[in-house]
């Protein structure tokens, strides 16, 4: 049973989406991994402050998608892009852009909680002595913005100075998200966030998604159809590293347009 | 038997059978060497011998019995022994340490038991350590002031010994302190005059008026040693003063000064206690005094520091560097067949013979380096060489590029180990890839590199071979840290725990009153290094418990 957002969209929005509302426009992207093509010709547009899914079958290019966005894919020496993605209408993948200062507007959690061995205190503030900030209060005070927003700031606020390895797995994602906004990126990306973690965890991180969209757009890779219905506000369909179909989460789910999505969400493969 | 084959005992017994044996032999080695070694520094009991030999001739002898053997009758027979009729078919022959090194032709005498026709241990035996000679073995007599007979009550006498021994040695720690401070200050800064004296007229620079200033400096330096050389003087002869009559085995008297006398114990009249406490002492002079007499007596303290230094030394300078190329290799090298050849040529590195090591050392740090050091730096010096011969430094380096490739490797795992999670958790936060592993990486690697340096440590200790090439020497006159400055003196050679156990057992002249000796060092050697391991361990759990993220 899909339980469906309460806000709908206007039809075709997506597509004649105007400039300022655009966080991220992706045009004709193709991606390979060596000889092999993974991405095939992806355009799409992310509304700003919104909530975006990418969902499909374990395979179809949806982290990797995900991963053009911030350029994690750089990591991998045998890929090569062709296309662009526009972050403000500037093409992130221009000779003259700073990876690590796009990577400080665009966040990323991980499939895993990958918090790092240090104090809590140390994982929320590590991008921001990044950015070579020593002042005391600055730092206390975005640990603790970021720690609220991510909804842990009550759990942790007595045992900052911790090593962050005794959280659990719910409140260890929850960290890696507060240790990602603290640097207050403008898009967040969220790779199968919940994958690791049990239901209640999940439920927790489901609810934050929804109250982040608040200051930042969002775009989450899930699995879980349920969870792509209950979170989002657009949802996009990908299969065999083409986009099939990226519409409002409302419509997708409930009146498809192609054959291949309606079979995927009615459960008849994926 | 077949059953038994599948369920895999038999593999469970050889494994743990091949364990059990590695620990006994290991543990074996260290008790042989630690009981052998130790044992010397009890004060074994001294005998006096009533000989008789074929003649009937009635002699003494008094020593320790240091060693036993059994010998066949019929060996003996055929040395031409005689009156040995009605014996068994084997005899004990005893090694006895007889001491008294310059009034006997043998320090060290095999007798055999037909010869003892008692065997005595008499209450009021003392013994002697001597700073020249070894141990005397014999009676106090007398006690002597400048050569006058001092007239005290045989109870007396080894009270008195004590006192005036003590003063002796309290004005020879006096000497010793003048000589080492002092008179060692001067003369380094004599010979630092002397030298910059000479590097002024090379540079062209030596004015008259400089020559004045300098002139009167060491002047007045030479002054200043006139003074402490009139009291360096008044405590030898003070020393002088006293003296001992001992009676030996022949019963003959020996004067005997008390400077050259360093202690003196009746062993056969302590008690348990009293032997216990004489054994600490002992031990306790062994790890902290300095060689005596082609380094068969006293102490072994230049060499263990010798070792230590050099080898934290030679930690400070592989760390870095075998970290740095196991970061280059593992996180920056393109990954292709010249990466994979460098690789196999640092893993190959580590099967060079340890001498092939000493060898290059010698070629190209001592007289390359070295060399060059002293006609860049040091010219005034020359020709005498300051860096341009073996010493502490050089071997440092030797030994680093020896231990270099297991720091690499172990860096290089430990690296490999790091989730690339985290990686992608620190770049994803806008970090460049050396912020990542300066912050996240090579902290994490930490442990890592740690079990590389105690592998290198303990491969760094045990070496000796390479040493002798590169800076090791019987014994130095120095040790590479004193208080005269710059306080560390890296050009100095040094004495080396390996080494010092090579030079008594195999270049001493005098091969039983060394023996125990080898045994002693060889278990501080071995203590030595597990001292440096257990420290290193230590510090490498307390790292794996700050960054334990590996384990999930």
């Amino acid at each position: 049973m899909i339980t469906l957002p309460k806000s709908t969209a206007e039809t075709g929005m997506l597509t004649n989406l105007s400039a300022e509302n655009t966080a991220l426009e992706i045009k004709n992207l193709d991606l390979y991994y060596g000889d092999k093509q993974a991405l095939f010709d992806v355009s799409m547009k992310i509304p700003k402050g919104k909530v975006t899914a990418f969902i499909g079958p374990s395979g179809c290019g949806k982290s990797t998608l995900l991963r053009c966005i911030n350029r994690m894919n750089d990591l991998v020496d045998i890929c090569k892009v062709d296309g662009s993605i526009e972050l403000q209408g500037i093409n992130i993948y221009d000779k003259s852009v700073d990876v690590a200062a796009l990577r400080r507007k665009v966040g990323m959690v991980f499939q895993r909680p990958n918090p790092f061995p240090k104090s809590i205190y140390e994982n929320v503030v590590y991008g921001l002595r990044l950015q070579g900030i020593k002042d005391r209060r600055k730092l206390d005070e975005a640990a603790e913005n970021s720690l609220r927003s991510a909804a842990l700031w009550n759990e942790v606020k007595d045992r900052l100075h911790d090593n962050a390895f005794g959280l659990s797995g719910g409140q260890q994602q929850r960290l890696v998200i507060a240790r990602a906004i603290a640097i207050d990126p403008e898009v967040l990306l969220l790779d199968e966030p919940t994958s690791a973690l049990d239901p209640i965890s999940t439920l927790t991180i489901e609810e934050l998604i929804t109250e982040l969209k608040a200051k930042f757009t969002v775009v989450i890779v899930t699995h879980n159809m349920q969870q792509a219905a209950r979170v989002s506000d657009q949802t996009a369909f990908m299969y065999m590293g083409k986009l099939i179909e990226y519409d409002d989460t409302n419509t997708l789910f409930t009146t498809p347009n192609k054959k291949q999505t309606e079979d995927y969400i009615t459960g008849r493969y994926g | 038997m077949n059953k038994w084959f599948k369920s895999g005992t038999p593999w469970i017994w050889m494994t743990g059978g091949a364990v059990s044996v590695s620990l006994i032999m290991v543990i074996g080695l260290f008790v042989l060497i630690g009981w052998r070694g130790l044992s010397f520094f009890w004060p074994a009991t001294v005998y006096e011998f009533d000989m008789v030999d074929s003649q009937g001739v009635h002699s003494n002898v008094i020593g320790e019995i240091y060693d036993s053997e059994t010998v066949l009758k019929q060996q003996l027979v055929d040395a031409g022994i005689t009156g040995l009729e009605g014996r068994g078919d084997t005899l004990e022959r005893y090694l006895i340490k007889v001491g008294n090194r310059e009034y006997v032709e043998l320090d060290f005498q095999w007798i055999l038991e037909t010869t003892i026709a008692g065997r005595y241990v008499p209450a009021n035996i003392v013994v002697l350590e001597r700073t020249k000679n070894g141990n005397f073995y014999g009676y106090i007599k007398e006690i002597q002031e400048n050569g006058k007979t001092l007239s005290f009550s045989p109870e007396q006498l080894e009270i008195e010994l004590a006192a005036r021994l003590e003063l002796t040695s309290t004005l020879k720690a006096k000497e010793n302190d003048l000589l080492k401070g002092d008179i060692g200050r001067i003369n380094f800064e004599l010979e630092r005059i002397r030298l910059n004296q000479r590097k002024l007229n090379l540079e062209g620079t030596l004015t008259p008026e400089k020559i004045v200033e300098l002139e009167n400096q060491s002047q007045q330096l030479r002054d200043e040693y006139l003074v402490l050389e009139k009291q360096l003087f008044a405590y030898r002869t003070e020393a002088q003063r006293d003296s001992v009559v001992i009676t030996d085995m022949t019963g003959r008297d020996v004067v005997m000064p008390m400077a050259k006398v360093l202690d003196f114990y009746l062993p056969n009249k302590m008690t348990f206690f009293e032997k216990v406490k004489h054994w600490f002492h002992q031990t306790a002079k062994f790890v902290s005094d300095d060689p005596r007499e082609a380094n068969t007596e006293g102490g072994v303290f230049p060499a263990i520091f010798g070792t230590v230094f050099m080898v934290m030394l030679m930690a400070v300078i592989v760390t870095p560097f075998g970290v740095i190329a196991a970061i280059y290799l593992h996180e920056y090298a393109p990954k292709n067949t010249i990466t994979k050849f460098i690789r196999i040529a640092v893993i190959n590195l580590a099967g060079v013979p340890s001498i092939v090591y000493g060898v290059f050392g010698l070629g190209f740090f001592v007289y390359i380096v070295g060399g060059s050091i002293d006609q860049l730096l040091y010219p005034e010096a020359l020709p005498s060489p300051t860096f341009g011969s073996p010493g502490v430094l050089w071997s440092a380096l030797t030994l680093a590029i020896l231990t270099l490739p297991v720091v690499i490797v172990s860096t290089e795992e430990g690296l490999s180990r790091i989730p690339s999670t985290l990686r992608e958790g620190s770049l994803a936060l806008g970090a460049t890839k050396s912020e990542t592993l300066w912050r996240i990486i090579v902290p994490m690697a930490s442990p890592a590199i740690m079990t590389g340096l105690i592998l290198a440590v303990a491969r760094a200790a045990g070496e000796v071979a390479p040493l002798m090439l590169v800076g090791v020497v019987k014994m130095a006159p120095a040790l590479p840290v004193d208080g005269n400055f710059p306080y560390l003196h890296l050009e100095r050679k040094f004495m080396h725990l390996g080494f010092h156990i090579y030079d008594v057992g195999f270049q001493s002249p005098n091969v039983e009153a060394a023996r125990p000796l080898v045994y002693a060092t060889s278990f501080l050697l071995v203590t030595v290094i597990i001292g440096l391991n257990l420290a290193a361990i230590a510090i490498r759990n307390n790292l794996r418990e700050k960054y334990r993220a590996l384990e999930h």
